[in-house]
């Protein structure tokens, strides 16, 4: 999806038909608790795990307050290993850069493996547009361009899709193999997609992969995977093309090491994901295999524009997706529903900062702020700080809907006289008391539907908080 | 920034990043398993042929196996197996690497590619074999890191492989086998 598609501004239309979709419903209830149970385990057993979030987060601060300095120190590095870092300014900067390469290598497929960057930039389109066939090769993105879909989630792409929606898709595509072939197990579905993107990988004249970590020491690109499937989108293809955003910069291997320890538990409780690599520059003269040309694609895309604002913190973030496997608003709803590349709690601070409030502001409004986003983060990134800002200038921008202006607008008229408001808070109370009866909980009220659709509201039980506080002084 | 890439400063070291004496290698064989890789031991080089051969059987795989250039694999006698040179193929059933360091923090194997080590070799066999030195197992990134700089090295790609390959893409299950290796074997070195 580019940036032109996305559908943000209609984040409660498409809240409300997911939570309607009964096989979405059905794929989240499947992962839901996984990645929380793994992740708890994984942090339990590393009693230090505390103090090197602190180091991230000093270290990420650090580079952030010195960016100018790192991004040069990182371009000279990467210029002397043979390669080339190409300043994506926009998003459609980067689609020139990559088309200019890939023409330039005469590319018919384009092998990909799992990008973010690559997602904001609507690189598939643009490359599909041009005649270059795409193909994702990270197995949830395999099956999620076959569905014509994007991801829904920023380490786990398909986890909206049931195993039954897989098992069509492949039916659906890979048509020359006999139709009547069995694919009830898991791993026959597995060895069916490893086998048909395993001809790809030699097919292919370029490779893209993203970089979770760029080193500027060393001028080295990381990416991190479970597959190998990055991996052999850059070592097989003649030119390897890193789409990254500047903010992955690092100083040095060792601070690279402290982010390598904290991703992986973070994102899916494992100590170290299976492939962690390191790649500096084209193949050596001597090397029988690796690609010939190393092109960094390094993307801002208004990301510089939040340097020395309130959403500074959010250039922290590692992209592990803890936040998102600990919201309840992501966990009903899944990630298709945001609208654009980026789900969750850092897709809803994100989002405005890179499209635009006008169009990103209803993000920050998907939040109960019960705080677990910014209490597992491994980069101590205050999210639900953020969400707050950007609902401030949502109003500020008179961009909030008219009906949640008027309740705010008569919630503070009361709360400018206490008096008034105390009185009107004894008054609702002993209403509320009177419906909810002995049963103490109210199933219908009015103006409250979206509550009581869902769950009972339960009764007061006392009297208000002021009361009880006057009377106990 | 100069004083910040001069410090080489970490965040705290982690316990299970600092083991020593024989219990490194212990926590390293065990966070292998952990990670689903197998691992055994050979006591001398010349032995490793036959205990590749030994695990190509046990495997119900083909008497072959693809390699890089390292001298350390050219001098001994292959016997009865194909051990052949070069880059990873389409098909390729069984390959072998030498790992320059392993990391018991984490059962981590560090490989450097280059014409000995042939970084498809490690990606494309369906069962990858992995020789190490016991005296190259560190304990954790700190020391990997001045180890590895040390030695001078300075590959394409510096590969840090723990366990054979994964996805849970699929319904949200981990099976082992998506795009690189269905099994990884590491013999590690004693002599």
């Amino acid at each position: 999806m580019s940036l032109h598609e996305a559908t943000t501004p209609a984040f409660k239309a498409n809240a409300k038909a997911a939570l309607g979709n009964a096989n979405l419903q059905s794929a989240l209830r499947g992962s839901r608790g996984n990645f929380v149970l793994k992740r708890a385990k994984a942090r339990e057993a590393l009693p230090e795990f505390d103090g090197l979030r602190d180091r991230g987060r000093d270290l990420k601060d650090h580079v952030l307050a010195n960016l100018d300095l790192y991004l040069e120190r990182y371009e000279a590095a990467v210029t002397a290993s043979g390669g080339v870092v190409h300043w994506a300014e926009t998003a459609e900067d980067a689609r020139r850069i990559v088309l200019e390469i890939c023409r330039k290598a005469g590319a018919k497929a384009v092998n990909k493996g799992k990008t973010m960057i690559s997602e904001e930039c609507g690189i598939n389109d643009m490359l599909a547009a041009n005649g270059i066939t795409p193909v994702e090769t990270d197995l949830g993105e395999y099956i999620i361009q076959l569905r014509g879909e994007i991801p829904s989630h920023i380490i786990a792409p398909a986890v909206h899709v049931t195993v039954g929606e897989v098992e069509a898709a492949f039916r659906k595509a890979h048509t020359h193999l006999p139709a009547d072939r069995n694919l009830s197990e898991l791993d026959l579905l597995q060895k069916e997609a490893r086998g048909i993107l395993r001809s790809k990988y030699f097919e292919a004249e370029v490779g893209i992969t993203g970089a979770n970590v760029l080193i500027a020491e060393t001028g080295q690109s990381v990416i991190v995977t479970n597959e190998g499937n990055g991996d052999l989108s850059q070592s097989l293809p003649k030119v390897h093309i890193v789409m990254a955003s500047l903010e992955k910069l690092v100083p040095t291997p060792e601070d690279a090491s402290t982010v390598l320890r904290l991703l992986a538990r973070s994102a899916t409780g494992q100590e170290m994901s299976v492939y962690t690599t390191f790649s500096r520059g084209p193949r050596r003269p001597e090397d029988p295999d690796g690609p010939e040309e190393y092109h960094v694609v390094l993307l801002d895309n208004g990301r510089s524009n939040m340097l020395g604002t309130d959403f500074q913190d959010m250039l922290r973030c590692i992209r592990c997706g803890a936040c998102m496997n600990h919201c309840p608003v992501y966990q009903a709803v899944g990630g298709h529903a945001y609208g654009w590349v980026y789900p969750g709690p850092m897709g809803a601070v994100l989002t405005p900062s890179l499209i635009g409030v006008e169009k990103g502001g209803q993000l920050p409004n998907a939040s109960t702020f019960c705080g677990r986003c910014e209490a597992v983060c491994p980069m101590h990134i205050p999210l639900p700080k953020m969400m707050r800002n950007w609902r401030e200038r949502e109003f500020e921008k008179k961009l909030t809907p008219s009906t949640v202006r008027a309740g705010l607008g008569v919630w503070g008229w009361f709360a400018q006289r206490p008096a008034l408001y105390r009185l009107a808070a004894r008054l609702g109370n002993g209403v509320l008391r009177g419906i909810g009866g002995r049963r103490g909980r109210i199933a219908s009220l009015p103006f409250a539907a979206g509550w009581t659709g869902q769950r009972d509201l339960p009764a007061p039980t006392g009297r208000t908080f002021m009361d009880q506080w006057k009377a106990r002084r | 920034m100069e004083a910040w890439i001069a410090a080489r400063g970490g965040g705290p070291l982690p316990r299970q990043g600092s083991s020593h004496g024989p219990q490194r290698l212990v926590q390293f064989m065990q966070k292998l398993e952990a990670a689903a890789a197998t691992v055994g031991r050979v006591s001398s080089l010349s032995e490793l042929p036959k205990a590749v051969a030994h695990e190509l059987r046990r495997r119900n795989l083909p008497a072959e196996v693809r390699m890089g250039a390292d001298p350390t694999f050219s001098g001994l006698d292959w016997g009865t197996l194909d051990a052949t040179r070069g880059v990873g193929r389409l098909v390729e059933p069984a390959t072998l690497s030498r790992a320059e360091f392993g990391l018991a923090e984490t059962g981590t194997l560090a490989l450097a590619s280059g014409p000995d080590n042939p970084v498809t070799l490690t990606f494309l066999g369906e069962t990858h074999f992995v020789m190490l030195r016991a005296s190259d197992v560190c304990g954790g990134f700190e020391d990997f890191w001045a180890a590895w700089r040390e030695r001078g090295l300075d590959p394409r790609t510096l590969n840090l492989v723990t366990g054979p390959s994964r996805s849970a893409d699929i319904g949200q299950v981990l099976q082992l086998g998506a795009h690189g290796p269905v099994a990884l074997h590491v013999f590690i070195l004693t002599e």
